[in-house]
């Protein structure tokens, strides 16, 4: 497997997300439905092999591990990520946030506000800093790309 | 005696007023106070708020008088033979730092050896990893039988390669396991090494007897026994805290000062450096007294009647892997939905309002032991109910069933 590979495979998952899976959780009904969906997304994402998951992918700050890859395509400028962790609820709420910013520009990246459309998403709750599902660490991460 | 009731003694925390709609069972982490203890803190402040041992006026002297009562209340509750014995810090990690920097080069020299257990609180392992490395003390650990019990064989071996220092904890913050402290103690004393116990766990469990104990320390922060936060006690033999360097300096732990030379003060205010915690020792005293008014055999009945239950609910969900054995118990509970990461459990159980800790509890040379990622543990005390247990089972159940949907 490869990076190229990996992201071939992510991409369309993301866009799946975006484009079908958030407006399932905004309409979920209870909070039972609203986790089904988010497992699912977890599942739906291809799982990084165990050798590229280095140390220094590991997302810090989370009660399970994370890994994030980020590749830069120089030639478009576009931002193309790939995810994996260990906890599925946690995968899920990540998924979400990279499905918003997958494919990005670096100046869309840099202006883009995660926290408010995780807000608008009624995700907010999940970014608390007291949680340490490492999602806010998670968003720094992808805020460091546009650096 | 009347018998134990459950309810009445939970009313008295109005933290469950305030959240009724919330099942606590984090109380391994801290535990919810009773409205005395909020009351001796807040009337403190009120009404007495002055420095101690240091005023001229009379207000000074009184909350002199008030702290050296909440020592002696300490003092009493867990049989010291003098109240110098009794330090105020500020929990047991500041107790076990105060204890591993103070005895390096006193009774600790190069090539000594120590020995720590496989599942201490990072609390009880990191301050002696600290000092023992810059000081060339080596750290010997006792292994963990199959049932996840600290190896006595193993342990009397180890003793035979006499270490200066053993250093365990009571109660295992994660299993909730009792150990044989008073058996360990024993055959710690007759290999000729000083004992530290870290009382964190145990101290909630049964009122410790020192002088029937006979350890040479023993530690314990006031919030796990329905005290405030910031305030613990370091307990130790008069003879063996003369051994302690002080790890604070400054204050009324000084008896004269100059450049050339500094004399500390006598016990127990040596180790007290700066301003203590007045208010936390009051409200430490104060939530022993209260707890006095019960009988601790109805406590820890009540409590092992709500293990029995949780136990007993657990085999009828699937999936469950169980870390704690259910004997010798004190109400602690580890565990995992098979091949489920912790933090989603955790989350589960969080939208079903049930406060649960999850991950590796400090306690990562335990997980590694166990061969897993870290598990989320149901902690009971006293004013927990059936229905509490109950609606933690109907939770894990749902949680289950949402997992392997
Ligand atoms: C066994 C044990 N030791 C030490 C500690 C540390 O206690 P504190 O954080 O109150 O200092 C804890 C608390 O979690 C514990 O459970």
């Amino acid at each position: 497997m490869t990076l190229e590979q990996l992201l071939a495979d992510t991409k369309p998952v993301l866009l799946d997300i975006q484009q079908r899976d958030l407006a399932e959780i905004e309409q979920a009904k209870d909070w039972q439905a609203k986790y089904r969906v988010l497992m699912q997304l977890g599942k739906k994402l291809p799982a990084i092999p165990e050798k590229m998951k280095q140390p220094e992918l590991l997302v810090k700050g989370c009660e399970s591990r994370a890994w994030l890859m980020h590749y830069h395509d120089k030639a478009t400028d576009k931002h193309y990520f790939v995810l994996d962790s260990e906890a599925r609820i946690v995968k899920g709420l990540m998924a979400i946030m990279l499905c918003l910013v997958n494919g990005m520009t670096t100046a869309e990246l840099c202006q883009f506000d995660l926290c408010h459309k995780f807000d608008q998403l009624n995700l907010k709750p999940y970014l608390s800093q007291s949680r340490g599902n490492g999602l806010t660490a998670m968003a720094s991460r992808i805020k460091q790309c546009c650096k | 005696m009347p018998a134990f009731d459950v309810q009445q003694f939970r009313q008295q925390f109005a933290f469950f007023q305030q959240q009724p709609e919330w099942v606590y069972l984090d109380n391994a982490a801290t535990m919810h106070k009773p409205l005395v203890v909020i009351d001796a803190v807040t009337q403190f402040y009120q009404q007495y708020n002055s420095n101690v041992h240091r005023g001229a006026h009379q207000l000074s002297q009184q909350a002199t008088i008030l702290f050296e009562q909440a020592r002696s209340t300490v003092a009493s509750y867990i049989n010291a033979r003098h109240l110098h014995e009794v330090i105020f810090c500020s929990g047991a990690t500041a107790a076990l730092n105060q204890i591993a920097f103070g005895l390096m080069h006193t009774v600790l020299q190069p090539g000594d050896r120590i020995l720590l257990t496989q599942l201490e609180h990072h609390a009880n392992i990191v301050p002696w990893q600290l000092h023992c490395q810059r000081h060339g003390v080596i750290i010997d650990v006792v292994p963990l039988t199959a049932d996840h019990r600290i190896d006595l064989v193993a342990y009397e071996q180890l003793l035979a390669l006499g270490p200066k220092v053993v250093s365990f904890s009571h109660i295992s913050n994660v299993l909730g396991h009792i150990q044989p402290v008073a058996e360990m103690v024993r055959l710690a004393k007759a290999a000729g090494a000083l004992t530290v116990i870290d009382g964190a766990q145990g101290i909630v469990y049964q009122q410790p007897d020192m002088q029937q104990l006979d350890c040479d320390f023993y530690v314990f922060s006031g919030h796990k026994l329905y005290g405030p936060t910031g305030i613990g006690v370091l307990y130790g033999k008069t003879e063996q805290l003369k051994h302690l360097t002080p790890i604070f300096a400054g204050g009324e732990m000084i008896d004269s000062v100059s450049f050339i030379n500094t004399s500390f003060n006598k016990l127990p205010f040596r180790l007290e450096a700066g301003t203590p915690n007045i208010a936390g020792a009051l409200g430490l005293s104060a939530a022993i007294e209260w707890l006095q008014k019960y009988n601790n055999e109805q406590l820890v009945l009540h409590k092992s009647l709500l293990l029995k239950e949780f136990y007993n609910g657990l085999t009828f969900i699937k999936g469950i892997d169980i870390l704690s054995s259910s004997v010798h118990n004190a109400g602690i509970v580890a565990l995992n939905v098979d091949s489920e990461h912790p933090a989603d459990v955790a989350e589960l159980l969080n939208q079903q309002q049930i406060a649960v800790r999850s991950g590796q509890h400090c306690a990562m040379p335990l997980f590694s032991y166990l061969a897993r990622p870290g598990a989320i543990r149901c902690s009971f005390a006293a004013y927990n109910t059936l229905d509490d247990v109950n609606r933690c089972l109907l939770a894990l159940e749902q949680t289950v069933e949402i997992l392997t949907a």
